[in-house]
């Protein structure tokens, strides 16, 4: 009998193509789309096909109809709510700047939904993410960089280990984004030429700040000052949750150069203010750090390249495990860009990643 | 080989009907029941052959049956048309367990100035009849009931009912999508004005249902044009489905008593072979009020969702709730109504059978389901499933 695999589907033309390509190669596919967050109500001129219902997951029936194999509607609601979105306000009411398809990876698609596939009699989770699994001679699983350099997405993974990684699938890891919208094409999937989310799914429009409102007791709102280094208040803001560190646009300030936001202070509702050479760090201390091979990562310092936001590329710096799932960061070049805490730093050695863990603050 | 359990959302053709539609298809008559030649003529014999054969199903007289295109059709036609034909009643009285094809039309009545009474069952799902005559007044228009429930199976005590409601004046309206075929019915003795029954419930297929509408009385139609169906469905009848539904309530009515009774010993078998594996398994419904083909049961420790995708996964057809729009499955309104938790509600799932169901699919079943309770419930522990509602965050984006 075949292994049986859950794939996880968006209705997107990555995981579709991914379980076609399982499908093609004998596995016995079980499709699955996750309910994650309310939908919003589809105006009526969009719905289309029999019923009124979510067009993604639609689209997802449609490729596992085409490619015979069974697809299933889950309800993770409840758990996403609690793990994923809780957390993102959260974050945001501390100063911080989540990102939760970090979350979602470590608590539903790697976790939860995992669970779920034991729980269906499948031995693997297997989605449409751009990420490599290796094993090495020693029966270790490694997590490598996708093929498509463009499209690696070894970033938002860092949090699986060996476990996780012995029952995970990525078949586009060693594919571009054209050679997959090629093969669903050959395949005639009818979202070959989807175009991509970009967006968090459950901020569609993308306004972080009011989602973080609605979703927020007004008492835990931290509105209060922006001020500039020497603690002078610039302006009056409406809540920490509006900003993240590094960022220039929106801030509402008028002065002779660009200023950035370097510090979000959650006690004091403090955002301060500076000009673009006052945001480089020497490195960073992270927190709730896991790596993908505990063996693979020696005592004391080595060099890593360490990537700390999913577009920035990875730069060279000195790593340092600290006890209590702690690790400190040091950028080889003595100063890095904008070190923004709640972020993740992944570190890489080449195209492996080692591990990663969520920023708490600059050094 | 797969084993279908879900009777309650649709039953297999019946044998009879396969080939009264084979005979038909080979026939190639193009006759519409409506037109004046010897090929309308033959349509129309067929017709009104088929509405006798569906008549005596449930004690009517055929001139009381309207054919309509569903039992969704038939609980809209009954519950709107006899609304609107009301003149001055604006009160009608249901129950919350209701199915959507009830719930929805009262909603859009209730929009529009009707007053809806909706009862509460009880634990076992049973409304009081003490309940149903304390609501109506001399503004009730409608009382609107399902005789037997969809999803635990729950039989209402509607003769208690019938007799206040006629001194009401009021209509009283049975759905009896379920129930019919499965338990005797007579019209008469229900003392009801309107019945629903649906074609692929009994082992027709689906499209085709039936309004049984009392003699003398009049609904305003859903459907205007021409006069088919005594003025209460125009359009022409869907002849092949008509067919089929008559032949399917022949065989249904020909073999109930039998049937019934085998049908609920292997269900009765079901539940014995599954409360020996399953410590904890609780069965819903009243169990000597309940139709015997259907067991709606809460499975200690697991998700319904989980169990059903599991089950369907090893062949083993089931349900559970009612789908959303985007296909996922919600907990039953009825379980919730009749006092179950939602955690209970959403591990409870319906099996449900009927006439090609054998004694070797019912043992396979059994030992299926109780492997993939064990497995699920030690692979996704409930704990691990955040339960209860949705949370404030969630709730907020709504």
């Amino acid at each position: 009998m075949s292994a049986r695999v859950l794939v996880a589907m968006s209705g997107g033309v990555d995981s579709s193509v991914a379980a076609a390509i399982l499908r093609e190669r004998g596995y016995d596919v079980v499709g699955v789309a996750m309910r994650l967050a309310a939908e919003a109500p589809a105006p009526a001129a969009r719905r289309r096909g029999t019923c009124c219902s979510h067009e993604d997951f639609e689209d997802a029936r449609r490729v596992a109809e085409r490619m015979d194999f069974p697809f299933y509607v889950v309800d993770l609601r409840a758990e996403f709510g609690a793990r994923v979105i809780d957390n993102f306000v959260s974050e945001y009411l501390d100063g911080r700047t989540p990102n939760p398809c970090v979350m979602c990876n470590r608590e539903i698609k790697f976790a939860r939904l995992s669970e779920r596939a034991a729980a269906l009699g499948a031995d693997y989770v297997a989605t449409g993410h751009y990420a490599r699994i290796e094993r090495n001679p020693r029966g270790r699983f490694r997590l490598l960089r996708a093929a498509d350099a463009t499209k690696d997405q070894s970033y938002f993974l860092f949090t699986l280990g060996q476990t996780e990684l012995s029952r995970t699938l990525f078949p586009l890891g060693a594919m571009t984004k054209a050679e997959v919208r090629a093969r669903a094409r050959e395949l005639g999937l009818a979202n070959a030429d989807k175009p991509e989310s970009q967006e968090i799914c459950f901020v569609p429009d993308g306004d972080y700040a009011r989602f973080v409102e609605r979703a927020a007791p007004r008492q835990r709102l931290r509105p209060g000052n922006i001020v500039d280094a020497k603690g002078c208040t610039l302006a009056a803001h409406g809540g920490v949750h509006r900003f993240t560190v590094g960022q220039r646009r929106g801030l509402g300030l008028s002065s002779p150069e660009p200023l950035y936001v370097r510090e979000i202070r959650a006690e004091s509702g403090d955002v301060v203010v500076g000009p673009r050479d006052g945001l480089t760090a020497a490195g960073l201390v992270a927190r709730d750090v896991s790596l993908v091979d505990p063996e693979s990562v020696v005592e004391g310092a080595i060099a890593v390249e360490a990537r700390i936001r999913y577009r920035h590329p990875a730069l060279p710096a000195t790593l340092a495990i600290e006890a209590g799932d702690r690790a400190r960061v040091t950028f080889e070049s003595g100063g890095g860009p904008a070190v923004t805490p709640g972020q993740a730093c992944v570190f890489y050695r080449g195209d492996e990643v080692l591990g990663g863990g969520f920023i708490e603050r600059a050094l | 080989m797969r084993i279908y359990l879900d009777y309650n959302a649709g039953a297999p053709l019946r044998p009879e009907v396969r080939s009264a539609i084979a005979r038909f298809a080979e026939a190639d008559e193009a006759g519409n029941p409506a037109a004046v030649h010897r090929s309308g003529q033959h349509a129309r014999r067929a017709l009104e052959q088929a509405r006798e054969r569906v008549a005596r199903l449930i004690g009517a007289a055929a001139h009381e049956i309207v054919f309509t295109g569903g039992g969704t059709e038939s609980n809209n036609l009954a519950i709107r048309g006899a609304a609107e034909a009301s003149a001055a009643r604006r009160r009608i009285v249901t129950s919350v367990i209701e199915h959507s094809s009830v719930l929805a039309p009262l909603e859009y009545l209730a929009a529009r100035g009707f007053e809806v009474i909706r009862l509460a069952p009880d634990r076992g799902g049973r409304i009081a009849p003490a309940a149903v005559e304390a609501a109506l007044d001399s503004d009730t228009a409608l009382v609107s009931l399902g005789l037997a429930n969809a999803e635990v199976g729950t039989i209402q005590d509607v003769a208690a009912m019938g007799p206040p409601i006629a001194r009401a004046g009021a209509i009283f309206h049975l759905d009896a999508a379920q129930a019919a075929g499965r338990i005797p019915i007579r019209v008469g003795d229900l003392r009801c004005d309107l019945l629903t029954i649906s074609g692929h419930k009994i082992g027709a297929p689906a499209g085709i249902g039936a309004l049984y509408v009392r003699s003398g009385l009049a609904l305003a139609p859903l459907m205007m044009g021409g006069p088919q169906e005594a003025g209460m469905r125009a359009g022409t009848p869907n002849l092949l489905g008509a067919i089929a539904f008559g032949i399917a309530a022949e065989a249904a009515g020909a073999h109930r008593d039998e049937e019934s009774a085998r049908v609920a010993r292997l269900a009765e078998l079901m539940l014995a072979r599954l409360d020996a594996s399953i410590p904890g398994l609780r069965l819903n419904g009243a169990s000597d009020h309940k139709l015997g083909n259907t067991l709606n049961l809460t499975f200690p420790e697991v998700l319904g969702e989980s169990m059903l995708i599991a089950l369907d996964l090893e062949g083993v057809e089931v349900s559970m709730g009612s789908a959303c729009a985007a296909g996922a499955v919600e907990p039953s309104h009825v379980l919730l109504a009749m006092g179950l938790g939602r955690d209970e509600a959403r591990s409870s799932l319906r099996l449900s059978i009927g006439w090609s169901t054998t004694a070797d699919e019912i043992d396979r079943a059994a030992e299926i389901i109780a492997r993939v309770w064990r497995r699920v419930r030690a692979a996704e522990p409930l704990a691990s499933a955040v339960s209860t509602r949705p949370n404030a965050a969630t709730e907020a984006m709504r």
